[in-house]
């Protein structure tokens, strides 16, 4: 710690500024943290927030709706299905059955009840939240990001900030850092969100919550299922970063992102159209094509996590795979946005 | 040198802002080097932008921070510690440049005469050696001028070295003690205002007709050709009048000298003053295009040497190796 002082003519020093450690790390740290403290000064990142929590509670709400009707469905909306014969099959009607007694009523109608006020639960409960962040949630990081980096050169304040001493990759490793912490507090955040209403929604079914699914594995996958969405978060982010930078501002930035973030999915899709009408190997070509998007990886990651979590079948794209293209991707958009603000003249 | 105010003069276009620019490390020069602190800018700018405070152009914060937060922001970046010592230093600058009472106003609320005084407390943030000014007064009105300039003598007075870049002349002039003149990416001229000025000393002298006017012209050129070297150049000028005028250049201590000689020639001067030039007709007459005379006499300071770079594009300097210490 180095410690400067100023000399007032005829006054005594007075100590300051003082400065910490200079090392790459510990720059890039307070970096960091001032990318933090702007953020957290900012209206746009407390909107973007509320935005997101009340996005999870209209989710969680709707499909709470869905256990409301049910709730208030008349007894005899609930007949049971009856035991398979040859004479009910084929739509007609049901001559042979008998009517159900009370308690074949309330336990179907109990039945009917679990069904829908499953997402409000863990570990269903969990999926639901992820979905909202990876949908609705991506848009905000995007705007977020997006804003942050290229609003740097929109305002002007770049210039700024690149005369005050640290170096220009670690100007753009702070917006990295921050973009990682801003997706995982996003996501932390909605999935919190989400569960804990879904489980006080969920009261009104009297459904109670049973914890037997949980275990040191299933936690470990959860977690990683969490990371995964944190991953898919922090990717848009970087590619927010990137058009950011190119495009020196943050309409740039946001843009680029969203149009990447919407055009992947159709570009998908007419790939697969076309790889389907095409024959032989560049047919097949055009339907791997898709495999090696961003989405389509961070899926198959849930995919093949979440068969450990809520149960069904792991996707076609194995996570070593998955994780190979993504990291690409990370480092590619990373890189560029690097060579692009080292290569740069900062003017106006 | 260490505590001067260092004017950076030249025309619009002559490449003072890409210069600034080149030494912060904003722009890569084409060709050349920069060395600041006996350090070269292409290898050690961080360590060079530790010891430097600047503002370039009209400077620019972020609109939705107050000035303390903005400047809690760049004490971040510049590698400052967060505590009560960051605290003191941010209301140091901002009653440095008069700003503690909008302390806590956003930025984008700022006048542009606050805006600029919050470049210059951000500039000074980390007590640098160096204080690049770049157009400073930018847009001011005449009470915002003088503020700043009150502030640059003030940070003078404090032992700052100060880099001022300026197109306005009178301003350069009031607060600098050295300049350097540039046009078209060369440094023309280079030294301390006063002995510039010194060089630009003129002796007026009024006589009562045309005809004595040209005959105290030939008895001055005669007196140099005899040995009065302290007379550079002897010239006839019309006045705002329309008048013809006789301008001695010379030192004005000279003035008694001249009326003698022309006394002893039954010249009697009606009107004899000295006059001394401004930095603005000194800068005018350099950057003036070749074979254009302003009415200056031809500047010739013993210690101002005429430096020259080339340069490789029209808005890119090659950067000379100039210490700045």
């Amino acid at each position: 710690m180095s410690v400067s002082s100023q000399t007032n003519a005829g006054e005594a020093h007075t100590k300051t500024v003082i400065l910490g450690k200079q090392s790459f790390l510990s720059i890039l740290l307070r970096l960091i943290g001032m990318e933090i403290y702007k953020i957290r000064r900012r209206i746009m990142s407390k909107v973007l927030l509320s935005i997101a929590i009340v996005i999870a509670i209209l989710v969680f709400f709707l499909f709470s709706l869905n256990t409301f009707f049910v709730l208030n469905a008349p007894p005899d909306s609930f007949s049971p299905p009856c035991p398979v014969t040859n004479a009910t099959s084929q739509g007609q009607a049901r001559p042979n059955c008998p009517p159900p007694t009370t308690a074949q009523v309330t336990q179907f109608r109990e039945s009917v009840l679990r069904n829908a006020s499953e997402p409000l639960r863990l570990p269903t409960s969990l999926s639901l939240a992820i979905q909202v962040a990876l949908s609705a949630g991506t848009i905000l990081i995007i705007i977020l990001i997006g804003s942050s980096a290229g609003g740097e050169f929109s305002i002007g304040t770049v210039r700024l900030m690149y005369t005050r001493g640290p170096t220009r990759l670690q100007f753009l490793l702070a917006k990295v850092g921050v973009a990682a912490l801003c997706a995982a507090i996003g996501i932390l955040t909605i999935t919190i969100t989400g569960i804990l209403i879904g489980q006080m929604l969920n009261t009104l079914s009297s459904i109670p919550q049973i914890l037997d699914f949980l275990s040191p594995g299933w936690i470990a996958h959860a977690l990683l299922y969490l990371l995964i969405a944190m991953l898919d978060w922090f990717i848009y982010a970087t590619i927010a970063i990137f058009f950011g930078t190119l495009g020196r501002s943050t309409v740039a930035g946001i843009v680029g992102a969203l149009t990447w973030l919407f055009l992947e999915p159709i570009l998908g899709s007419i790939l697969r159209l076309a790889g389907t009408f095409s024959q032989g190997t560049f047919g097949n070509f055009l339907k791997t094509i898709p495999d090696y998007f961003i989405s389509n990886n961070t899926g198959a990651l849930l995919q093949n996590q979440g068969q450990y979590i809520f149960g069904g079948s792991g996707s076609s794209l194995s996570d070593i795979h998955a994780l190979a293209v993504l990291i690409a991707y990370v480092a590619v958009f990373i890189g560029l946005s690097w060579w692009i603000n080292e290569r740069r003249d900062v003017t106006n | 040198m260490r505590g001067d105010v260092f004017g950076f003069l030249g025309p619009n276009g002559s490449g003072k802002t890409t210069t600034i620019r080149m030494l912060l490390g904003l722009i890569r020069p084409t060709a050349g080097r920069a060395i600041i602190f006996g350090m070269d800018t292409a290898h050690q700018m961080p360590s060079i932008l530790s010891r430097i405070g600047a503002i370039v152009e009209t400077p620019v914060f972020y609109p939705y921070l107050s000035a303390v937060d903005n400047l809690h922001v760049i004490g971040a970046a510049s590698g400052m510690m967060s505590g009560k010592a960051k605290q003191r230093r941010i209301d140091e600058v901002l009653e440095l440049v008069e700003l503690q009472a909008q302390a806590k106003m956003a930025y984008r609320k700022y006048s542009l005469g606050m805006k600029q005084r919050l470049g210059i407390a951000a500039a000074l943030l980390t007590d640098p050696e160096l204080v690049l000014l770049d157009e400073p007064t930018n847009g001011l009105d005449p009470s915002g001028m003088f503020e700043i300039r009150q502030l640059i003598h003030r940070l003078a007075v404090l032992g700052k070295t100060i880099f001022l870049s300026s197109h306005l002349l009178n301003e350069v002039q009031q607060v600098c003690n050295r300049v350097a003149i540039l046009q078209k990416g060369n440094l023309i001229k280079q030294g301390n205002v006063r002995e510039l000025l010194r060089g630009s000393q003129q002796v007026l002298v009024k006589l009562n007709t045309q005809e004595e006017v040209q005959q105290a012209k030939t008895i001055l050129e005669a007196a140099k050709r005899q040995g009065a070297d302290w007379i550079s150049e002897v010239r006839i000028q019309a006045d705002r009048q329309g008048e013809a005028t006789l301008l001695v250049d010379t030192p004005k201590s000279n003035s008694t000298e001249i009326n003698a000689i022309l006394a002893r020639n039954l010249l009697f001067a009606s009107e004899l003053h000295p006059y001394e030039g401004s930095l603005e007709e000194i800068f005018l007459q350099l950057t003036a295009p070749s074979g254009a005379h302003l009415g200056m006499a031809a500047l010739a300071g013993e210690s101002l040497t005429r430096q020259s770079s080339s340069i490789k594009g029209p808005e890119r300097p090659e950067v000379r190796k100039e210490s700045i210490e």
